[in-house]
């Protein structure tokens, strides 16, 4: 099948299986239990909030309060580094890691329980077609779900610092965004493929992230990892916006250390890459998997 | 000619065996395909449908390699035996998606998938989601999303499982009319007696190796080393012994059995064409006259046990 044609028939047919996988993704109760999770430091943050807000001192410049901590700090910059810290464990981090296995493992692996995928192998749809339609259907929930935690989050953490401040670090939050979709563009074709070639998807999931994506992402050959470009996009975004931040804060440094951060349009372009480079894998497991 | 062939395939699964050396021709019209759990019904269903890859030998459908072909898969329907639906789905959007697939528009799409679910009579329930479905319901609509888009071939497995009576004779009638078409219909059912009704082309098939196929009478025919067993009951029935022992007279008869309290005899021969010529003359010149004549060995069933469960050998 021609590529053209694969275009053409985008428009009919990814709306229902969109419909399906985000169906099947929001009903499952692993993803609630996720998001409960994920819940966990935005009541923590409220409980904060409640109970610090009035140790804050404010000043009001040009009708704009602006907070600062009691040893005269601007609160916001404390914020956001709180923000992000905790990002880094959940929104963009282990948790939303967790997701997007469980993700992968609903969009691909409960097809083959559910024997849609033998019927789906008889029918005159292309192996990239089934593999790409529920990609993007993965891409699109997860990225809803965790955008939206994310603005959440970020709300109910800087909101210590009052408008001023949440208008203040939105880049932040632009970049945590740009974060997560990028995440979910590299590892959730990873994870799919992997859910193609192999009867334990979760636990392959898992050893890849832990031995290739968290030790590997330390060491001299880490441009092998898909945590480098995602570190490198994060180390250049934070120089960008003025933070004072090293490349050994996030193990863009070889041995030598020596800086080995990558442009962050050439990061973007090899998640981007290695996303459809994985489309082709997993489809081309599904093509020759047999029943 | 034949639409699907199959040369001595055998399909390994690691060190189990699926089907082994198995060599077929399939043509239009309704062929069933009969074994026991395990015998290999399945296998061959899936080398069929490209979704298993020989271990050696060769298929064809339509002349083309299924596993490869892709246009092979606008030209064949499948009804699982299994269920494989997207459970939250509507009948209608189900059967619509994979005509949609099947590169029929939106709209066209919609109108078949109606027009084949009612067709099926799940006009009461189409809009409904599938996962509220009984298992007659589910199986309706299996076949409308097989054949909604007018196959050329048709492989059904156990296609009437679940099924109340109303909706196994709907099966049966459109299966009846789909052959009348001159589609090639490939069936496999554990209920020989609707087998029976549909057809009297067959496979026997039995722990992955093909015992017999073809027309079932013919195959029946092959196998005179095995009496065929014919039971009379004459309306006097004073007349058992002296009609077992003038049977016994002929040379083709090769056994008699006088079951006096069932008021009838079991002549055994292995030429049953002969039988059949010769034993209204014979009734004739004894002036017997029968009620009833039966020969079990002419079923499916019969034919089934002696091949599959192997009673000819007992």
């Amino acid at each position: 099948m021609e590529i053209s044609k694969m275009f053409k028939r985008f428009p009919t047919l990814f709306p229902p299986i969109f419909k399906d996988c985000s169906y099947r993704l929001i009903t499952n109760k692993l993803t609630w239990v996720l998001v409960a999770i994920l819940m966990l430091p935005c009541a923590l943050g409220l409980l904060v909030y409640y109970e610090f807000s009035g140790d804050r001192i404010s000043e009001e410049v040009d009708g704009e309060k602006i907070y600062y901590t009691s040893s005269g700090e601007l609160l916001h910059e404390d914020l956001r580094v709180l923000f992000l810290e905790i990002s880094e464990y959940f929104g963009i981090g282990f948790i939303a890691l967790l997701l997007g296995i469980m993700f992968s493992s609903e969009l691909i692996s409960e097809e083959y329980n559910l024997k849609t995928m033998q019927i789906l192998r008889t029918s005159p749809i292309h192996p990239v077609e089934i593999f790409t339609y529920r990609y993007i259907s993965g891409i699109i929930t997860g990225v809803i779900l965790l955008g939206l935690y994310s603005t959440l989050f970020y709300i109910i953490v800087m909101m210590g610092a009052g408008i001023y401040g949440i208008l203040e670090e939105i880049g932040l939050l632009a970049l945590v965004i740009k974060i997560v979709i990028l995440n979910w563009i590299g590892f959730l074709s990873i994870f799919c493929a992997i859910n193609v070639y192999f009867e334990r998807p979760y636990l392959i999931c898992f050893i890849y992230w832990l031995f290739w994506e968290q030790i590997m992402s330390g060491q001299n050959y880490q441009q092998i990892t898909l945590t480098h470009y995602i570190n490198s996009i994060i180390y250049d975004s934070l120089i960008e916006m003025g933070w004072s931040v090293t490349a050994s804060d996030y193990g863009l440094v070889n041995s030598n250390n020596d800086t080995i951060a990558t442009d962050p349009l050439i990061s973007t372009f090899i998640i981007l890459i290695v996303g459809i480079s994985f489309i082709f894998i997993g489809s081309r497991g599904i093509s020759s998997k047999q029943f | 000619m034949s639409t699907i062939i199959f040369e001595e395939v055998t399909k390994n699964y690691g060190r189990v065996q699926g089907i082994s050396n198995v060599s077929l021709n399939i043509g239009p019209g309704v062929t069933g395909i009969l074994g026991p759990n395990g015998a290999g019904k399945s296998t061959t269903m899936k080398v069929l449908l490209g979704l298993a890859r020989p271990s050696i030998g060769s298929v064809y459908v339509n002349g083309v390699n299924p596993f490869d072909n892709f246009d092979l898969r606008n030209k064949i329907g499948f009804v699982p035996e299994y269920d494989c639906f997207y459970e939250h789905m509507s009948a209608v959007d189900y059967v619509s998606y994979f005509l949609m697939i099947h590169d029929f528009s939106k709209e066209e799409a919609v109108e078949r998938a109606e027009n084949s679910l009612i067709e099926l009579g799940l006009q009461d329930s189409m809009y409904r989601k599938i996962r509220t479905y009984s298992r007659g319901m589910r199986q309706k609509t299996k076949v409308a999303r097989a054949t909604a888009f007018n196959p050329q071939i048709l492989v059904l497995d156990e296609p009437f499982q679940g099924a109340d009576p109303t909706t196994r004779h709907l099966l049966m009638e459109k299966i009846n009319s789909w052959s009348e078409e001159g589609r090639t219909i490939l069936i496999s059912s554990h209920i020989l007696h609707d087998v029976e009704y549909l057809t009297d082309n067959i496979i026997l098939i039995n722990n992955g190796r093909v015992l017999a196929s073809g027309n079932r009478h013919e195959i029946r025919k092959l196998m005179s080393n095995i009496p065929i067993q014919i039971k009379i009951s004459p309306i006097d029935k004073n007349q058992l012994r002296p009609l077992v022992k003038r049977m016994l007279d002929e040379k083709w008869i090769t056994a008699g059995r006088l079951l006096e309290n069932e008021g009838e005899i079991i002549l055994e021969t292995n030429e049953s064409e002969k039988f059949y010529t010769e034993f209204p003359q014979i009734l004739e010149d004894e002036k017997i006259i029968v009620e009833k004549i039966v020969s079990d060995d002419d079923t499916l069933d019969s034919l089934y046990s002696k091949l599959v469960e192997g009673k000819q050998w007992k």
